[in-house]
């Protein structure tokens, strides 16, 4: 089944629609999905007051829900948290914690999308084909309960903070990361393809970053442990260039590796001294 | 003439509630044991800028009004909005406060107080690590050393000092008030002794020299209470100290990393960091062990640069750590008289500091999302009430622009800026001086405020008017589910 | 107003009533003799239990160290959450939740007083303003005084009399109930970092040891007459073998008894009743402190039950909550307080599969069901630090069947279960009992006279829980237990019906209650020359601004005690 969202109006007012899950949507009418409960604002309404819901059969008869939104909903809050299955494409931007607490299916972004995407997630993917915003994949306030699992690939560039305390999973940044990327990890993949702002890895205990372009600094409670000739993200991705291991970090005795790229990075070649 | 005595000054996080006041008809003439600071708020409050008149826009104009006009004016801003944001909080007191956060709820708005652009982000890493701290008397008693980081009590805490650290006089430690005097007088001439000595007595921070010498001779490890700066610059409080460190500018972040890898016995890879000789940060660290009782205080210079929260989250787990090895405790230097107050009262009933969003009718809270710069940021809002603040001089430009097009409500003594740009105007009593009610010291200690004179006449106080706010959106709320 | 409940089966062990079907009536918020039947709003109560309303007599819910839990912790509460009403305001809750929310889930279990424990003089307007924020229920708060200088001043130079007059100045400026000790002279300790270690080990810098503070301040109780005694979290708390200091602390008082009248209180004694080298030997002292309470009478004690589930520890006892982040490596909060005491705040989850938790799991329950008299020991969770108080029925449970017991006992860690005692003892709690160790206990204990008991003259303050014991054996429904006390049928508070099936009916204020201690000669200390000189050195905050006035307190309670000195 295929669900088509159409924005009836241009969203000003923030909106939050944990309702646009294709768990919930599956097996329902369009009006059914209309009449789903969202907030405008400080007002409960109706899906059907801010979308258009249209259905629209496909030909392959999977089982599989997909909910396509057509348009900019950089307004619209929690989209697909929690979600278990199935798929939405969202064919715009889109707002802050999308797909926060995810445990499996697909989320796809043809934009950008704000902060807390992936937000404590557990499992599925999440792919963003614009930028992300602050915290990808880190979790609420005051708690350490990271991404337990789950894939986020993000093309363009991500705010601060991305995989904060993160335990598992994997985060793939094409672009470029803002400061703290990493930060207090635990466990779990970052790939960084283009530049990093400072404190990447900053107090982290365990888990793996891989930065392949230029480092802005490492932390000076970073210790080096050698060059590798490449370095393994995931099962079918090898990143082949001479990279830098960094041990850390020492303020949390922690053994995190983290791989920065050798000829990206000049202004680390004084650490060889130690090796 | 009557003269009040044990007033609370209701300008910094201070709280110094020794203050005596001279009233000779209804005025206060003169001020004893404050500051400069408390000294030109008790004297020059009352001053041109005064608002004395309730006021309305009308065809772009401000124009005057009843009372009643403009509180109905406000309630119906507030009854009609869909996403109004409630900010300000830090300069009244914490009755004030209640009655907003009750507004806030009834109103389903975004209720957020000056932190979210000052000590916010400190409170969201000690949501991450904690906080070791204690009240200021315990320093006073215990302290014998004192690091000041990113912090200029000398100019922005002026009595801190003296009656809490350094220069106080405690059960357990001594005051350093000699052994700066005699530091004084090994650096300069005569001269300037009388000056350092006037700033001491009659504390006109404007009257200070600035040339001394940066002095390196290791008075770190001597006995007696210490004093450390730590400070991109030079600060007149750093003039003072035992030992000085002057960090790179955003570099703070490295340095307190340092410091905690350097405590726990590590090797650091590197000859300097944030600017710093390793050689001198190990005798910080030294000092930072060996001492009995340390004290760590932080300003928006931690707080506001380079790694922003996540110093604070440093400076934190610096502290925590150091208390395997000694008694350590840290605090912020918090700048409005009642900002901790705001936060306090917002927390016990809402769970929440600061940046509380009642939209879906219950509390939530996400600085980033529901912090009011960001819902300012993001044009989200459409309607504003700003209790004794001025957000519009302060706040990010895209922000300030956003808040003068919502319809906005501003409560307040002075003609700020903000002011000029309200829709609605209710001017009101100073807190503290026309207006009793309570107040957080930066150390959480509550403190009466008083009320010492009259304010002028027909003006009320912030809680008074946002109570008959709320009476008034409740009577609206009424007529419409009549209807 | 006049309000008659009707047939319910009613516990009142104050007035030795166990389950007679009868009617209560309700006059102008007391309990009265009759009330007119026609003009009478009438709740039909057949069918379910009557009781008065519950006394919590530890929890903290107020004050400068709870909010400092709630503003730690956004993520023990952002997905639990109370909606705003018509009659309610919002909020949130778990382990911490904020004041409203607090005084809503009292009522709707038929809770209708809680007492907060744990007051730092400095901050007492803190608490207060908390309290008067907290609806429905009556409530009062325990000065931490067993650090505070001028007590150990005063009982170092053996100056009882003395000491009793500030002590008494302080109960009344802070509008405090009773005397609160918290690991005596280690908080003074914890101002450097450090500790005590037991009952005889000296104080630093003051040469007193823990021993004659318990002592002094137990005879100054008694010198001022307070309606509940000394309020002790003993020393060592939650260190394996403390069980030991726990007896030695109520042995040292045993000769200040008369009578049957207790002298102490022993607090959430689960925390002090480990008994084992370490943590690998750890096992329950249970066995001995119940002994040692059966066979005297000057003591009564709480549970401090623990909860399986996440929680937020907060005590005044700063060294024991550092112990807790070293050893759970969560994030801490510390604040001492000058002259007069400290806190601590870490974040705690209780694991069933843990070792540890599990054994401390059982010793709560091994000592209110080895402990004969259920006057002795009351039942608490020691809100929030063995679990949130919204867990009371599940206690309750526990206690009145086995087969609950059984239940959870399958689930623990094997290794905790095969040394847990709860195997071995087939007591389970009658309602009646219930009905002592929830309220009737825990007013007596704490001296109030109109709470806890249906009689005439008593405040109304009633729960009606929907449990039929004529058809239904509670020890083996118990789980129809747990739902009848988790949602009262009715709670009722000062005559006025607050809660009705569980839903919470009006938003109002309680009661603050606080002792106005008159001394025999009305002593100068307010005046005092001395007294101010001391202020001046002692505290940061002038002597003018330290009391809190009766304008913090929303509704003011005074009870009046005269004392001997
Ligand atoms: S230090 Fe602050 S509180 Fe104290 S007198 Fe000066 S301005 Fe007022
Ligand atoms: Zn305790
Ligand atoms: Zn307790």
């Amino acid at each position: 089944m295929m669900v088509n969202l159409y924005p009836l109006k241009e969203l000003k007012l923030p909106i939050v629609a944990e309702c646009i899950n294709p768990d919930i949507f599956q097996g329902k009418k369009p009006a059914e999905i209309e009449k789903l409960e969202v907030w405008e604002g400080n007002k409960q309404k109706k899906l059907g007051e801010l979308f258009k819901a249209e259905i629209a059969e496909t030909e392959d008869a999977s089982e599989n829900t997909v909910v396509v939104i057509h348009g900019d909903i950089s307004r619209v809050k929690r989209i697909g948290a929690g979600m278990k299955n199935g798929e939405i494409i969202i064919k715009g931007d889109a707002g802050m914690h999308l797909g926060e607490e995810m445990k499996g299916g697909k989320i796809a972004v043809y934009g950008n999308v704000l902060g807390w995407a992936g937000s404590m997630m557990k499992g599925g993917t999440i792919e963003i084909h614009g930028n992300a915003g602050d915290y990808l994949g880190a979790p609420y306030r005051g708690s350490t309960e990271g991404m337990k699992g789950g894939k986020i690939i993000v093309h363009g560039n991500v705010g601060r903070e991305a995989g904060a305390h993160m335990h598992k999973g994997i985060v793939k940044i094409y672009g470029c990361a803002g400061q703290f990327a990493g930060f207090r990890m635990h466990g779990g993949t970052i790939y960084v393809q283009k530049d990093c702002e400072a404190r990447t890895g900053a107090c982290m205990v365990e888990g793996t970053i891989v930065v392949s372009g230029r480092i802005e600094s490492v932390m000076p409670s970073f210790t080096i442990e050698g060059v590798k000739k490449k370095v393994k993200i995931e099962e079918g991705e090898v990143v082949e260039t001479p990279f830098y291991l960094f041990l850390g970090d020492l303020t949390e005795n922690g053994r995190g590796k983290l791989y920065v790229a050798k000829d990206k990075n000049p202004h680390l070649s004084h650490y060889e001294k130690y090796l | 003439m009557p003269v009040v005595k044990a007033v609370t000054c209701p300008v910094c996080g201070s709280l110094c509630d020794d203050i005596e006041l001279t009233i000779e008809n209804g005025r206060i003439v003169k001020v004893k044991n404050g500051c400069a600071m408390c000294e030109a708020k008790f004297l020059g409050y009352c001053c041109e800028h005064r608002v004395l008149k309730p006021m309305i826009r009308k065809d772009g104009e401000l124009v005057k009004t009843s009372l009643k006009e403009a509180i109905r004016r406000a309630a119906e801003i507030l009854a009609e909005a869909n996403y109004p944001v409630l900010y300000g909080w830090s300069n009244t007191s914490c009755e004030a406060t209640s009655v907003g956060i009750e507004l806030a709820e009834e109103v389903g708005g975004v209720i957020d107080n000056t932190s979210v652009v000052c000590h916010g982000p400190s409170i969201l890493s000690i949501q991450d690590v904690g906080i070791p701290s204690c009240t200021l008397g315990q320093i006073r008693h215990r302290a014998d050393l004192i690091v000041y980081w990113g912090s200029n009590p000398w100019s922005a805490h002026p009595r801190h000092i003296e009656r809490y650290t350094s220069f106080s006089e405690g059960r357990f430690e001594k005051s350093a008030w000699r052994g700066y005097v005699t530091k004084i007088k090994a650096l300069v001439g005569r001269k300037k002794i009388q000056s350092a000595i006037k700033r001491l007595v009659l504390k006109k921070p404007s009257q200070i020299s600035t040339h001394l010498e940066p002095t390196f001779v290791s008075p770190i490890m001597r006995k007696g209470r210490k004093l450390i700066v730590i400070d991109v610059r030079r600060t007149k409080t750093a003039e003072m100290a035992d030992f000085f460190v002057q960090v790179e500018p955003n570099k703070d972040y490295e340095l307190l990393q340092a410091f905690r890898a350097l405590i726990r016995d590590q090797e650091l890879a590197v000859d300097k960091v944030a600017g710093v000789p390793v050689e001198y940060l190990e005798d910080v660290a030294d000092a930072m062990v060996s001492c009995d009782f340390g004290a760590l205080f932080f300003g928006l210079g931690l707080t506001m640069s380079g790694a922003k929260l996540r110093n604070i989250d440093a400076a934190l787990s610096l502290v925590r750590d150091l208390n395997m090895r000694t008694k350590f405790i840290i605090m912020p230097m918090r700048g409005h008289f009642n900002v901790t107050g705001a936060n306090t009262v917002s927390t016990w009933q809402t769970g929440y500091p600061y940046a509380v969003d009642f939209s879906l009718g219950y509390p939530r809270y996400n600085p980033g999302e529901t912090s009011v710069v960001d819902v300012l940021l993001r044009k989200e809002s459409d309607a504003a009430l700003i209790v004794a603040s001025d957000p519009v001089s302060n706040f990010p430009h895209k922000a300030a622009e956003h808040l003068a097009e919502n319809p906005l409500i501003v409560i307040d003594p002075h003609m700020n800026v903000t002011a000029q740009m309200a829709d609605v105007l209710i001017p009101s009593a100073f807190v503290g001086i026309e207006a009793a009610g309570t107040a957080y010291r930066m150390d959480h200690v509550p403190i009466p405020l008083k009320k010492v004179v009259n304010p002028p006449r027909g003006i009320l106080p912030d809680e008074e008017i946002l109570r008959r706010i709320l009476a008034e959106i409740r009577k609206i709320k009424k007529k419409q589910e009549a209807a | 107003m006049e309000l008659l409940i009707r047939n319910g089966f009613v516990y009142d062990p104050v007035n030795g009533v166990n389950g007679e079907k009868m009617d209560i009536a309700i006059k102008n918020g007391k309990i009265v003799e009759k009330v007119n039947e026609r003009r009478a709003k009438k709740i039909d109560a057949s069918g379910m239990v009557v009781m008065p309303g519950g006394v919590d007599i530890h929890s903290h819910i107020a004050g400068g160290k709870v909010n400092s839990g709630r503003l730690l912790r956004p993520e023990d509460h952002f997905k639990d959450f109370e909606r705003k009403t018509v009659t309610t305001r919002s909020g949130v809750g778990y382990s911490i939740p904020s004041t409203f929310t607090t005084g809503y889930r009292y009522a709707r279990m038929g809770w209708t007083t809680v007492m907060d424990p744990a007051m730092p003089p400095l901050e007492a307007k803190h608490t207060h303003e908390e309290l008067s924020d907290t609806p429905i229920i009556d409530k009062a708060s325990y000065p931490l005084l067993g650090d505070w200088w001028f007590v150990l001043e005063y009982l170092k130079n053996g100056q009882i009399e003395e000491c009793a007059r500030h002590v008494a100045w302080m109960i009344t400026a802070t509008k405090g109930y009773a005397i609160k000790l918290v690991n005596p002279g280690g908080l003074e300790a914890w101002g450097f970092g450090r500790n005590v270690n037991s009952i005889d080990d000296p104080v630093p810098n003051f040469g007193i040891t823990p021993r004659e503070i318990i002592r002094g301040l137990c005879k100054v109780n008694k010198l001022l007459n307070l309606p509940h005694t000394i309020h002790v979290h003993t020393n060592n708390l939650g260190k394996p073998g403390n069980y030991v200091t726990a007896l030695e602390t109520m042995e040292c008082v045993e000769d200040l008894a008369d009578g049957d009248k207790p002298v102490i209180h022993i607090t959430h004694c689960q925390f002090c009743a480990f008994k084992g080298d370490d943590w690998r030997t750890f096992e329950s002292g249970a066995e001995e402190i119940a002994n040692y309470v059966n066979a005297h009478s000057h003591v009564t004690m709480d549970m401090g039950q623990v909860i399986f589930t996440d929680t937020t520890t907060m005590t005044a006892d700063g060294p024991f909550q550092y112990i807790l982040y070293t050893l759970s490596g969560n994030k801490w909060v510390n604040h001492d307080v000058e002259t007069e005491t400290s806190a601590g705040i870490v974040p705690f989850h209780y694991r069933r599969k843990s070792f540890v938790h599990a054994t401390q799991w059982s010793i709560a329950l091994e000592l209110a069901l080895l402990i004969k008299d259920p006057w002795k020991i009351l039942m608490t969770t020691d809100h929030p630090n063995g679990g949130p108080f919204i867990a009371y029925p599940r206690i309750i449970a526990w206690l009145m069947s086995r087969k609950a017991r059984e239940a959870t006992l399958k689930k623990i860690n094997p290794k905790a279960r095969s040394r847990s005692l709860l195997p071995s003892i087939d007591r389970e709690l009658s309602f009646y009992e219930i009905a002592i160790v929830t309220r009737a206990g825990q007013a007596k204990a704490l001296g109030l006279k109109n709470k806890g008991h249906l009689g005439v003259g008593a405040d109304a303050d009633i729960a009606i829980y929907g449990f039929n014991p004529e058809e239904m054996e509670p020890s083996k429904k118990y789980k129809a237990v747990r739902r009848a006390f988790k949602r009262a049928a009715y709670t009722i508070k000062g005559g006025q019906v607050v809660v009705k099936d569980g839903e919470v009916l009006k938003h109002m204020d309680g009661a603050t209650m606080w002792l106005d201690v008159q001394l025999c000669e009305p002593c100068e200390i307010e005046l005092n020359e001395d007294m101010k000189r001391r202020f001046k050195e002692y505290w940061t905050v002038g002597y003018e601004n330290y009391p809190v006035t009766e304008d913090y307190l929303a509704v003011s309670h005074p009870i009046t005690v005269k004392a001997d000195v």
